[in-house]
């Protein structure tokens, strides 16, 4: 029972990280309806610039966490102008492999920046983890969770109470009729190129401060993880994109509890696989291009 | 033409060849990322001599796209080493191919992982490489 | 030609099996993240059958070849309603599960006085059938073009075939291909197939030039490498992907002055050349103008 409620702990913190890559990934795919295959190496090319700037200068936490959300909002506007806004109204295949062309030149980039496969990182808090009884909760997991808290909170105030967040929601429902009705799709989707990107931006800090370590694997991992939340949430929702960083999180945790660590992977494909063959009526499966 | 003579290798008869077995031992030079590297060659114990060794590597993710080329490794003093300089695109784990020709036919792939002083066997655990 | 060469020039070759496989799947309407899991397939099966199991390389072949087209029917299958990303999703999470069975995957066998065989992560080793029976690499060579050229050649012909007309046309429209009387369901699946059981040949192949295999060669990295070679070279004719994965292994191996920097540069070409010609550069309306100059 303690390891059941332990291993939900883990697997919520871990969800958050997972939340927040699949939000970033859900306002691109709610927008332009298409997968950007370089959000991963954008967020580790701006955790690597961040890196880059403290070992140049030992800069503080905050400093990096600005300096990383800076980089990876570059990043992401670039990948917009180059990958997504040339093929808004062609095939969508285009534009997901010019974003694969990119990931390699994200990564290739990060890597010359700093060619070692480890980089140690400030810590995120100094601290132990929190105590309560037979269970431990990391401050830092704590913090995540609170961000992702934070981002919803203040994503869901945006968009219901801003003008940009109608603007934002009528191209989400419906690209044409936002169009027509005056609404610069072009503009909308930089922004919210660059908002998911800030997001981005503060993820990769959050992981790679928490972690106390960079690598190279981050761009990778960091695909795979917000891609496979933002489907098991369902695509295209972002209160699904958080249910579904949050679920991977504990389907994780769980299956390495008791299956093992390589069958942690297997397990959340599966599910993912499972879920796509059976297209429940909440999986939104309506044109996904 | 030459491709008929390929298929007609797809029912040829058996010849066998004899196995041996190599240690890599790199150091960096200073310049990214080429390492001088001393290999030694056994068979059965023994060392073998009078090689025709080339030396070649692979990175084990996307293996047909980091071929580094190919060099030939000169036989030193000492019998059953030989000495080539490998020139990488990265530092990481790469899988040394060394192709053996002469007194002995072999093939061997080593893992090895390079950094910034030099060349470390690698033993990958069961445990998949994530983050 | 020197033994460098040859190497890049069977690499081009083994790349294009997966590559075309990627265009199979393409021109019939859906992006496949998944065909290296089938290159894996065969390459394993293969391994097995020549390695452990005493049979011919062409027997081998053969048995990959069953493989992949099984394996890929059977992820296939429970996948064939979906479309666009969620299909691509699909092939993703069944390529990464096939990836994870390799790392789980231990059976090995006597040959010989030696322990030959899959051994999870630590990969197969000892694929010697090839090499034992002396042959020249650049012999291997000419086999791994000549069947590339068989399978090129009979791609091209089915094209122009009603069969060939209904892929693509599945991959304009499936609705209205649905109306005007195919089978959508079962044509995606016989393509789904022969899309494996292509890349399963080149794993087969793969496995013998390599002598050895490990899981990691076949995960993400090349199949959307693979898939992003079948759309740079272009959707109108076979010959496309064959020419993307010339021009990555052959130009920019060939030109070492971009060593270290060889994706920034490649990368940034291909994201170009999309903008130019979303469809690659041999793409259908280059391949109708060469055809009607005659």
């Amino acid at each position: 029972m303690i390891d059941f409620v332990q291993n939900t702990l883990d697997g919520v913190t871990a969800g958050a990280s997972y939340a927040l890559l699949a939000v970033g990934f859900t306002l691109i795919f709610g927008v332009l309806r298409r997968a950007n295959l370089s959000y991963g190496p954008a967020i580790m090319l701006g955790a690597y610039t961040a890196t880059w700037v403290f070992l140049q200068t030992g800069a503080g936490l905050i400093v990096l966490l600005v300096v990383a959300v800076l980089a990876t909002v570059l990043a992401g506007s670039y990948v917009e102008r180059l990958c997504f806004a040339p093929h808004r109204k062609g095939a969508a295949a285009a534009a997901m492999v010019a974003s694969f062309a990119i990931w390699m030149q994200l990564e290739e980039l990060a890597t010359l920046l700093l060619p070692r496969h480890l980089y140690a990182f400030p810590a995120l808090y100094e601290g132990g983890p929190l105590i309560f009884g037979p269970f431990f909760l990391r401050v830092e997991s704590l913090l995540i969770l609170l961000a992702a808290i934070a981002v919803c909170f203040v994503g869901w105030k945006v968009l219901y109470a801003t003008r940009f967040g109608i603007a934002v929601r009528a191209v989400i429902d419906d690209p044409r009729a936002a169009e027509l009705s005056g609404i610069d799709v072009g503009a909308v989707s930089l922004r919210v190129f660059a908002v998911s990107s800030a997001i981005g931006g503060l993820t990769g800090f959050l992981i790679v401060s928490s972690h106390e370590q960079v690598t190279p694997m981050l761009g990778m991992w960091s695909t795979l993880k917000g891609m496979l939340a933002m489907m098991l949430g369902g695509l295209g929702s972002l209160p699904g994109a958080i249910a579904g960083g949050l679920a991977l999180g504990l389907i994780e945790a769980h299956s390495q509890w008791y299956l093992g660590p390589q069958f942690r992977d297997f397990i959340a494909y599966l599910l993912l696989f499972a879920l796509l063959a059976a297209r429940p009526p909440w999986m939104n499966t309506r044109s996904a291009y | 033409m030459r491709w008929l003579l390929g298929l007609a290798m797809l029912l040829s008869f058996e010849v066998f060849a004899q196995k041996a077995e190599a240690r890599l031992d790199c150091i960096h030079t200073g310049k990214d990322f080429i390492y001088d590297c001393v290999i030694e060659i056994v068979r059965q114990g023994l060392p073998v001599t009078d090689l025709d060794v080339r030396m070649s590597a692979d990175m084990p993710s996307m293996p047909m796209a980091h071929q580094v080329k190919p060099v030939r490794a000169q036989a030193t003093s000492t019998p059953g080493e030989y000495r080539a300089r490998l020139d990488l695109e990265m530092s990481g784990e790469w899988a040394v191919k060394l192709r053996l020709a002469g007194p002995l036919r072999d093939q061997l792939v080593l893992h090895y992982e390079f950094d910034e002083r030099g060349a470390r066997p690698v033993r990958r655990s069961a445990k998949s490489p994530r983050k | 030609m020197d033994e460098y060469a040859l190497g890049v020039l069977t690499n081009i070759g083994l790349l294009s099996f997966v590559a075309t496989s990627a265009y199979l799947l393409l021109i019939a309407g859906e992006l496949s993240f998944g065909q290296q899991a089938f290159f894996g397939v065969g390459a394993y099966a293969a391994g097995i059958a020549t390695a452990m199991l005493g049979l011919p390389l062409f027997l081998g072949l053969l048995i990959a070849m069953v493989c992949g087209a099984a394996v890929a029917a059977l992820v296939g299958l429970p996948a064939l309603r979906l479309r666009g990303l969620y299909f691509a999703m699909a092939t993703l999470a069944a390529a990464e599960m096939l990836r994870i069975l390799f790392e789980l995957f231990h059976w090995q066998v006597e040959v010989g006085g030696e322990i030959v065989g899959p051994d999870g992560t630590q990969g197969f080793r000892g694929i010697r059938w090839v090499f034992e029976r002396g042959v020249e690499p650049l012999d291997f060579l000419a086999l791994v073009w000549g069947m590339l050229a068989v399978v090129v050649v009979a791609i091209h012909l089915l094209e122009r075939t009603r069969l060939g007309i209904a892929i693509r046309a599945l991959g304009e429209d499936p609705e209205l291909a649905g109306t005007l009387g195919v089978d959508v369901l079962r044509l995606k699946l016989a393509v789904v197939a022969a899309a494996g059981a292509l890349a399963a040949l080149g794993g087969a192949l793969f496995a013998h030039h390599n002598t050895y295999i490990e899981p990691r060669n076949f995960d993400i990295m090349l199949g959307v490498h693979t898939l992003a070679y079948a759309l740079i070279g272009g959707l109108g004719t076979v010959v496309g992907p064959l020419l993307g994965v010339a021009l990555d292994l052959g130009l920019l191996e060939g030109t070492r002055i971009f060593q270290g920097y060889r994706m920034i540069v490649f990368g940034g070409l291909v994201a170009l050349l999309l903008i130019w010609r979303p469809r690659g550069l041999l793409d259908e309306r280059v391949v109708h103008w060469l055809r009607t100059r005659r």
